[in-house]
């Protein structure tokens, strides 16, 4: 494992290539609890996701592998993140990084409770694996309410509360992908074993949010707080949160790998979501300023492309020229989930 | 102020989508989002129904719909389309009466999407999508319309 100590750069990964992980360096991020957790270096929590694509686990090894990851979002102790966030951070910081967790805020409510509508029409197996993904997604959405309660210092009767005060930061574009996942999962809730809009969901939930936005934008936070040595208990709890992503990616990705194995025409599905998804990706509706936090916008939207490609790669998905020409366009958005 | 889903409120609906976002409203986003905001209705070609599931009878009836039609960057038809009307729209969307009545009272309509409070009930989910963020800031336009509402909200 890196050290901490060592503190490379943020975007050392994005000109250097991710670090090539070995069969115990797999093990050791695979196994370690969470005050381990805080010793992993992001970039290979990240890198953790690829190597196991090409080798796709099945959902109930997915779902064993939940249940030794498991980690107690109580746990986490915030009192150093909020004499980090009031008297080491600055400004432009404060602002830069509330932007981005804002949108994670929000996106993980979203990828919870849409959720249980895809596990009707899944398998037995793989609705293990949806049942722990959603619970997940529960655990991360109470990370970021007690983030924003303890360290930013938001006020809030209820969850709601604080998702309220959260919203005015949330990019007006955030309502592409987290709509488009709303009506999708409306869709899916007429007809649960339409396999087509299955597969619609899934590329809009697994691939884009999961795999792409979530991710790449992830990686800012976290490796900023890694450089600086800031936010313990959020380098802690994130990175876990990460690690749980790779689980749901790997599951999401063999979802959709099996239903174009099974069915080719599926990949239609795949690339006319992508388009829509995409199509929408090419405009902003707010400056970011990323620079605070080590990362230029080029530089995210270069992490978003390496990330979409790479999954494609993976899991045999090819891209079209004209969706090649929309990633090439697409711009930086802050959302996750 | 017209009552809400009247044909005096259709007709304050038209005149507010064919003026367009505020200067104010558009300085909460950058140009370029405007831009595509702007370039959408020039080109879109299309239209909406805009249901409440549940009006009450007093004021009409359920299911009744606002029905928006653009060509050429502008509104060429907005007018209520009652229970017993033929309803035929490229895109057929529903929402309670609660939830209209919120977003009128100045609930955000980005979280109106995304929360399901108005749904597409008819039409492409995927190009609908496309031109989400001109569907999304005209419905904001809608909600700041305002409306008296003669019955109350069902508890």
């Amino acid at each position: 494992m890196t050290e901490l100590a060592e503190r490379k750069s943020p975007t050392a990964v994005l000109h250097e290539g991710p670090r090539a992980l070995s069969d115990q360096d797999v093990a050791m991020i695979e196994g370690v609890d969470l005050a381990g957790v805080r010793d992993l270096d992001i970039d290979d929590v990240i890198e953790l996701v690829h190597k196991d694509l090409k080798r796709l686990p099945d959902f109930a090894t997915l779902y064993r592998k939940y249940l030794k990851q498991r980690w107690d979002v109580y746990d986490l102790d915030f009192s150093q993140d909020k004499i980090d966030w009031h008297e080491k951070m600055t400004q432009d910081e404060r602002d830069s990084f509330t932007a981005i967790s804002s949108g994670f805020h929000h996106g993980e409510r979203q990828v919870e409770i849409e959720l249980p509508i895809f596990m009707i029409g899944a398998n037995e197996e793989e609705k293990l694996h949806i049942a722990a993904q959603i619970e997940d997604e529960a655990r991360h959405t109470v990370f970021f309410d007690r983030f924003y309660r303890e360290v930013v210092g938001l006020q809030g009767n209820d969850i709601m509360d604080v998702l309220d005060a959260t919203f005015p930061y949330v990019a007006e574009t955030f309502i592409s992908p987290f709509g488009l996942l709303a009506y999708q999962a409306e869709e899916l809730r007429r007809d649960p074993y339409d396999e087509r809009a299955r597969v619609r969901y899934g590329t809009t939930y697994f691939l884009w949010i999961e795999g792409v936005l979530a991710l790449s934008v992830m990686k800012v936070t976290l490796s900023y707080a890694r450089w600086k040595g800031f936010l313990p208990a959020y380098y802690t709890g994130f990175t876990a949160t990460c690690r749980d992503e790779s689980r749901h990616v790997q599951g999401g990705m063999k979802y959709l790998q099996d239903a174009v194995r099974k069915d080719p025409s599926m990949i239609h599905e795949i690339h006319n979501t992508l388009r829509t998804i995409l199509y929408a990706s090419g405009v902003r509706s707010r400056e970011i300023y990323f620079e605070p936090l080590g990362w230029t916008e080029e530089e995210v939207n270069l992490l978003f492309q390496q990330q979409l490609r790479r999954k494609c790669n993976d899991v045999g998905i090819s891209l079209s020229q004209d969706l090649e020409d929309l990633l090439d366009q697409a711009r930086a958005q802050l959302a996750g989930g | 102020m017209a009552e809400f889903f009247s044909k005096q409120w259709a007709e304050d609906v038209r005149e507010a989508l064919q003026a367009g976002p505020s200067e104010e409203v558009r300085g909460n986003a950058l140009p370029e989002y405007w831009a595509f905001f702007d370039l959408i209705r020039s080109i879109y070609e299309g239209s909406w129904a805009l249901g409440v599931r549940d009006l009450p009878k007093e004021m009409g009836g359920a299911p009744a719909y606002l029905y928006v039609q653009w060509s050429g960057g502008n509104v060429t038809d907005c007018r209520i389309i009652g229970p017993d009307d033929p309803l035929e729209a490229t895109y057929v969307l529903g929402g309670s009466f609660a939830d209209w009545k919120k977003l009128v009272e100045g609930y955000d309509a980005k979280r109106t999407v995304m929360y399901r409070k108005i749904l597409i009930e008819e039409g492409d989910i995927l190009e609908f999508f496309k031109t989400i963020y001109f569907f999304v800031e005209c419905l904001d336009q809608i909600g700041r319309v305002d409306a008296t509402f003669p019955v109350a909200v069902p508890a």
